[in-house]
């Protein structure tokens, strides 16, 4: 006979090395790929789930596509004028901020208030990595492909299914601006580190 | 609870330097000291000290959510006007915390009681998380200490899997420090493990060489924008500092969440203290301010008199004023029926609104005083990592002392 497990009070393994400064920057990481299929509509959307043998139903659609619109208004690019907008997006795929209109103020970084319009969306089986299906809104680009708001992922149609990476269902921050590791133009440096609360001068700790 | 001498593991200076653990030595004082290693039951440090902090750390949320609505509290808790909607929004938003350190009072009996909570900017993961697990094993295989021995250290574990929780697969996240202090850094970096295991891009930037993009966003020491800040640098500060007005606009997710503010504050601890008076692993807690008066005759703020009758005796045998900002001890002092009997040199912090809280008497281990650290990981507590110090009042230059569990 066994005995119950020993309750176990301690890691199975942990990361020993410090490997000091300017290591860090490291390449991403190789992703599995995820079904995925993509509509310019919800209507397309319904008439592909009658389809025997897909990974998604017509409430998947509705779930989805509702979603990938709420998450186009939160996270989609803005931008100060049209013309800005045209340029990362193609003439005349651009359209004024409903967010914007709506609430003049809040969220929406004020005065951006052209964004790329939404053409379509895209839905991924996440079940092999243990979650349900995601979708992203899709954008244009200016060559006329077609994007997810973060714009590290573009398609050549927004119509069609395949695999594609699993980091294309991640979530884009809401932004005003650019996604996440984008070069960006600087305009200043050293807002952070004073440490304010301290009277001491100069680089105090900042740990405890 | 109890303090033994051990050997030594041979050469152990060598592993650390080899795995980059720099500072284990400090001024030329030992700062990692394994000549002897505190030795705790299951039942103490799963009764006394795993489950009060996890109960803690549920109570400090409950504090939380009252005082983000509560102009009152976040005045007195020193936070900036300007930044009240930040902090209740990531709060009413549900953002998630990662982790923080509590540091306890407790000597094998009794309850143990919170002395103060950092649940921001907590360092010394390092050791705690790894270097520590790394004496155990060792001495278990060395034969110091026997194979049935263990340590309350899942800590990696639960921040690989807090990491993965909070964030998305493959998600960037960007770790800033002061790439200068290694031990910040040796957190920072520890921290940035686990996140890589998690599955997410780990990215250093050096606090100081942080940037505003022309689109108000915040960009990295190579200029890329920034979506996930995982900063050691406090809330307190951040909220005072040039790049303050861009916080909310730049829209960064930032870690630990604003919210944190509040907590990582030592102003909490009279909330705590008013919302669960009495509670056995709490110290009564009060505003400087409040009772500065009473505690020489006159009368306490009317909105506290009765906590503080009740409390009177026990602050008049002995208790602790501390700034509600301050690092590594700065500006505590320590009275006894009446008179100081410690003080920290540095005042550096000592121009901020003060707190009162009864005095725990740290226990005596062959003329060092231990703190607990306990870890705190997402809302449940995962490992200990204990500090030690000739003086009351424990600072950068204490001791790390390993621990382990044997009954």
């Amino acid at each position: 006979m066994t005995g119950p497990t020993p309750i176990r009070k301690r890691s199975r393994h942990v990361a020993l090395i410090l490997a000091g400064s300017a290591t860090m920057a490291l390449a991403a990481c190789e992703d599995n790929r995820v079904d995925a299929q993509s509509f310019p509509d919800l209507e397309s959307c319904i008439a592909a789930s009658q389809e025997n043998g897909l990974w998604f139903t017509e409430e998947d659609c509705r779930k989805n596509f509702a979603a990938a619109q709420q998450e186009y208004l939160e996270t989609a690019p803005r931008y100060a004028s049209k013309e800005l907008c045209e340029q990362e997006h193609g003439a005349g795929n651009c359209g004024g901020d409903p967010a914007a209109e709506s609430s003049a103020q809040q969220g929406s970084g004020g005065g951006f208030s052209f964004m790329p319009l939404l053409v379509g969306y895209m839905m991924g089986s996440m079940l092999s990595r243990g979650g349900g299906i995601s979708s992203q809104p899709m954008v244009n680009t200016p060559d006329g492909r077609y994007s997810t708001p973060k714009g590290d992922q573009t398609f050549a149609s927004n119509r069609g299914a395949g695999k594609v990476s699993g980091a294309t269902f991640q979530r884009a921050p809401a932004t005003i601006g650019k996604p996440p590791m984008s070069a960006a133009q600087v305009s200043q440096r050293g807002g952070f580190g004073a440490g304010a609360t301290s009277r001491s001068s100069g680089r105090g700790v900042f740990g405890g | 609870m109890d303090k033994i001498d051990l050997p030594e593991r041979p050469g152990w200076r060598d592993e650390a330097e080899k795995l980059g653990f720099t500072f284990a030595d400090m001024g030329g004082e030992p700062y990692w000291d394994e000549t002897s290693a505190y030795r705790f039951s299951l039942r103490q440090i799963e009764e006394d000290i795993e489950a009060p902090s996890s109960e803690l750390h549920a109570m400090c949320r409950e504090a939380v959510g009252r005082a983000v609505r509560d102009g009152e509290w976040l005045t007195r808790l020193a936070i900036p006007r300007p930044y009240w909607d930040l902090i209740e929004q990531s709060w009413s938003h549900g953002e998630p915390e990662l982790y923080g350190r509590m540091d306890l009072a407790y000597d094998g009996g009794g309850p143990a009681k919170l002395l103060e909570y950092n649940a921001d900017t907590p360092t010394s993961l390092y050791e705690s998380a790894s270097f520590q697990w790394l004496w155990l094993e060792q001495q278990q295989a060395a034969g110091v200490l026997g194979g049935a021995t263990d340590q309350f250290n899942g800590i990696h574990e639960a921040l690989v899997e807090r990491w993965a929780q909070i964030c998305t697969p493959g998600e960037d996240v960007h770790f800033a420090a002061d790439p200068d202090n290694p031990e910040d850094y040796a957190t920072v970096e520890t921290m940035a493990w686990a996140a890589r295991e998690a599955g997410l891009g780990a990215h250093f930037t050096a606090l100081a060489k942080i940037g505003l993009t022309d689109q108000g966003q915040f960009a990295d020491d190579q200029s890329r924008v920034i979506g996930t800040l995982f900063k050691l640098y406090p809330w307190e500060d951040m909220l005072r500092d040039d790049f303050a007005a861009h916080l909310q606009s730049s829209q960064t997710r930032y870690i630990e969440p604003p919210w944190k503010a509040v907590l990582s504050n030592k102003g909490i601890l009279p909330l705590l203290w008013q919302m669960f008076p009495g509670h056995p692993n709490l110290l009564p807690a009060f505003f400087h301010a409040d009772i500065a008066e009473a505690m020489t005759g006159g009368s306490p703020a009317p909105a506290i008199a009765g906590a503080f009758d009740a409390a009177r005796d026990q602050l008049a045998r002995g208790h602790v004023i501390k700034p509600i900002f301050s690092r590594e001890g700065a500006g505590v002092i320590i009275s006894e029926n009446g008179r100081e009997v410690a003080r920290t040199e540095d005042d550096s912090y000592s121009h901020h609104p003060l707190i009162v809280q009864g005095l725990a008497p740290l226990p005596d281990f062959g003329g060092f005083h231990p703190v607990l650290g306990a870890w705190i990981v997402g809302e449940a507590c995962a490992g200990l990592g204990l500090r030690e110090d000739r003086s009351r009042i424990t600072h950068n230059l204490s001791r790390f002392k390993p621990h382990f569990i044997e009954d």
